[in-house]
């Protein structure tokens, strides 16, 4: 069947990969942008070489010389704490050749030594030894320039650490914006602070990074997708629905669902599946979080579940409990994952347990939930090969549409809508900006649409 | 078999376990698994019986200390078997084919009627045109019966750095 689209040019955002149109209220993107390895490379350099990225939480290096080595932006690290506390985040490459020079993924060492040649650091980046130095002795500032490479900028929010590779641009906190005060209410229901826990899930999806962006801001697959999980929630007794939940746009890519239908939240809002005794423990926190931050804030922050996005590679589950998650993008169909459980301290042991088996029976390649989501992003990734080179309407093209309607009308957007995805899309759109591609017959990505 | 095996009687909760049996036991088990027999596999677990899959940097912390990837309790095991014999646990329908390597099976302490048991895995998976595979050791912890062996906590440890690209636990591992 021949299909015919009527000429008519949708808006074009920062790229002609995505195709806004307020007239037939339709919203696509083309899949070459999760295929095509011009896109990745794009991303590599106008996104991760200049955003804020996330790299870990101090809680995960709390002693002096603690450090973990960890690939942020495709650049190996040492994400460290120095001798005298400070967080450091060093190339995990030796200034004198290049050899990787934490070979551990984690560890505590006063110094930090090439195995290569035994050019010896300290953790704040001073040199502390380099064997048969005499040798170097007529070279003026040669010591100087062999210190470890940092980062360019480090700085933290609510203990997240983020990095940026551009040496200028806006600071964290301008970049996080809206997205900030989410992340500092994942902190309130703690007076004694949170941590992040040992016990990294580490996973790899064969699927673009954002198809998972998408996956987390998406209400609309949560029941047939997870159908299966829904059932097993709904047979313990929590109750499950999609109304009064509301999708968020926070600016330059960051989004959030709004979850109110979701009712469980450990120390919060108490369900059935926690058990009777963790009951009185769920009063006790609500008292003490209106006490100390009053009615408004308190229950702002312990009555709603939130999935937060933080463009471009940090989502924070505040859920029936906490999970933060970073990606990292290896190739255009191949993300890494790193999750961690983020808890708060000095709670009880029986609310410990509750909380770290609820999490990890949902959250990862582990749970009853999550491999679903994976599945999907892995059947898209190999799904979009079959209209690759299809230049017939919108054959090659995704939609997002669902609930335009409600933006021309100025209403809030549903999580079962797809307006997160959108407002990330526009962003991405701006951010990567025109891109050559081979993916694409007929179009260089810079003249606008063109269908 | 040990002179402490020969020691005990044949029959009852004190009865001699040898390696033989336990290795039948795992070899079965696995079978069960590798054919997706779930219900048959559910019966080798006691009731209030774990199932722990720690996560790959794991250095023995106990769930209540860290992250894990799996941290059943019964009542999990229970909904994750009613899952998987959903068609609509997508990620393992179709199923993945999995075919399971057990070796190197060694008995442990033994306390009553409760045996510890170690041993080694291979598992194999095939599914969507890829193949991963799983390497890693299982801790047992063995309910002895007059009818043969219960499973009260399966443990299964990851050897691998990391969970390979398009790998996921959403089998029984």
């Amino acid at each position: 069947m021949t299909q015919t689209v009527a000429p008519h040019t949708p808006e074009v955002i920062g790229n002609d990969l995505v195709a806004e149109d307020w007239e037939r209220l339709t919203f696509r993107v083309h899949r070459s942008a999760y295929r095509s390895e011009d896109v990745f490379r794009a991303e590599r350099e106008r996104i991760w070489m200049t955003s804020w990225l996330y790299l870990g939480h101090e809680t995960e290096i709390p002693r002096p010389n603690d450090f973990k080595s960890r690939v942020v932006g495709g650049k190996p690290l040492i994400f460290v704490r120095d001798a005298q506390g400070q967080i450091r985040v060093w190339l995990n490459a030796c200034p004198h050749r290049g050899t990787i020079l934490c070979r551990e993924p984690e560890g505590n060492n006063k110094h930090i030594q090439c195995f290569y040649h035994a050019w010896t650091f300290r953790t704040d980046g001073e040199i502390a030894a380099i064997p048969g130095e005499d040798a170097y002795d007529f070279s003026p500032g040669f010591r100087e320039s062999v210190k470890l490479r940092a980062v360019p900028r480090v700085d933290t929010h609510e203990g997240f650490v983020f990095i940026s590779f551009a040496p200028e641009g806006p600071s964290l906190l301008e970049h996080l914006g809206k997205a900030a005060d989410i992340m500092t209410m994942a902190t309130l229901q703690a007076p004694e602070g949170m941590t992040v826990l040992p016990g990294v899930q580490r996973y790899s999806v064969k699927g673009n990074w954002k198809l998972s962006v998408e996956n987390a801001m998406d209400g609309y697959h949560f029941a047939p997708t997870h159908n299966t999980f829904v059932g097993y929630l709904r047979e313990t007794g929590y109750a499950v629905t999609d109304d009064d939940q509301y999708a968020y746009d926070l600016g330059d890519g960051h989004g959030m669902l709004r979850l109110t239908g979701h009712g469980g939240r450990i120390g919060m809002i108490w369900e059935p599946r926690f058990g009777e005794a963790e009951k009185e423990h769920t009063e006790q926190v609500r008292a003490e979080m209106i006490a100390r931050l009053g009615e408004e804030r308190a229950l702002q922050a312990a009555d709603a579940s939130r999935i937060l996005y933080v463009f471009p590679n940090l989502m924070l589950f505040d859920l029936e409990a906490l999970s933060i998650r970073q990606f990292e993008p290896v190739s255009a169909g191949v993300t890494d994952v790193r999750a961690w459980q983020y808890v708060p301290n000095g709670e009880p042991e029986e609310t410990r347990q509750i909380r770290l088996r609820t999490m990890a029976s949902f959250i990862g390649p582990g749970g009853l939930a999550t491999p679903d989501d994976m599945e999907a992003y892995e059947a898209v990734q190999r799904g979009i090969e079959a209209t690759k080179g299809d230049d017939r309407g919108f054959n090659d093209w995704s939609d997002m549409s669902r609930g335009m309607i409600s933006e021309v009308r100025g209403e809030q957007g549903r999580s079962i809508d797809e307006g997160a995805m959108r407002s990330f899309w526009r962003a991405w759109s701006r951010a990567v900006g025109p891109v050559e591609s081979d993916d694409r017959p007929g179009s260089t990505s810079t003249t606008g649409a063109n269908r | 078999m040990t002179e402490l095996d020969t020691a005990r009687p044949a029959t009852g909760a004190g009865r001699t376990v040898t390696r033989a049996e336990v290795e039948e036991f795992l070899y079965h088990e696995a079978e069960l698994l590798d054919t997706w027999r779930l219900d048959d596999w559910f019966a080798l677990l006691a009731e209030g019986s774990t199932y722990e899959v720690p996560t790959n940097d794991w250095t023995g912390w106990s769930t209540l200390e860290g992250g894990f990837f799996k941290s059943d309790d019964y009542g999990l095991l229970k909904a994750r078997v009613k899952r998987l014999k959903s068609r609509k646990a997508h990620a393992e329908n179709p199923h993945s084919r999995t075919q399971r390597m057990v070796s190197n099976v060694r008995l442990g302490e033994r306390a009553g009627d409760l045996l510890e048991i170690r041993a080694n895995f291979i598992v194999h998976r095939f599914r969507d045109d890829t193949t991963q595979a799983y390497v890693g050791h299982y801790e047992y912890l063995l309910e002895v019966t007059d009818d043969g062996l219960l499973i009260r906590r399966r443990r299964a440890v990851l050897t691998n750095e990391a969970m390979a690209a398009g790998a996921r636990l959403s089998f029984i591992l």
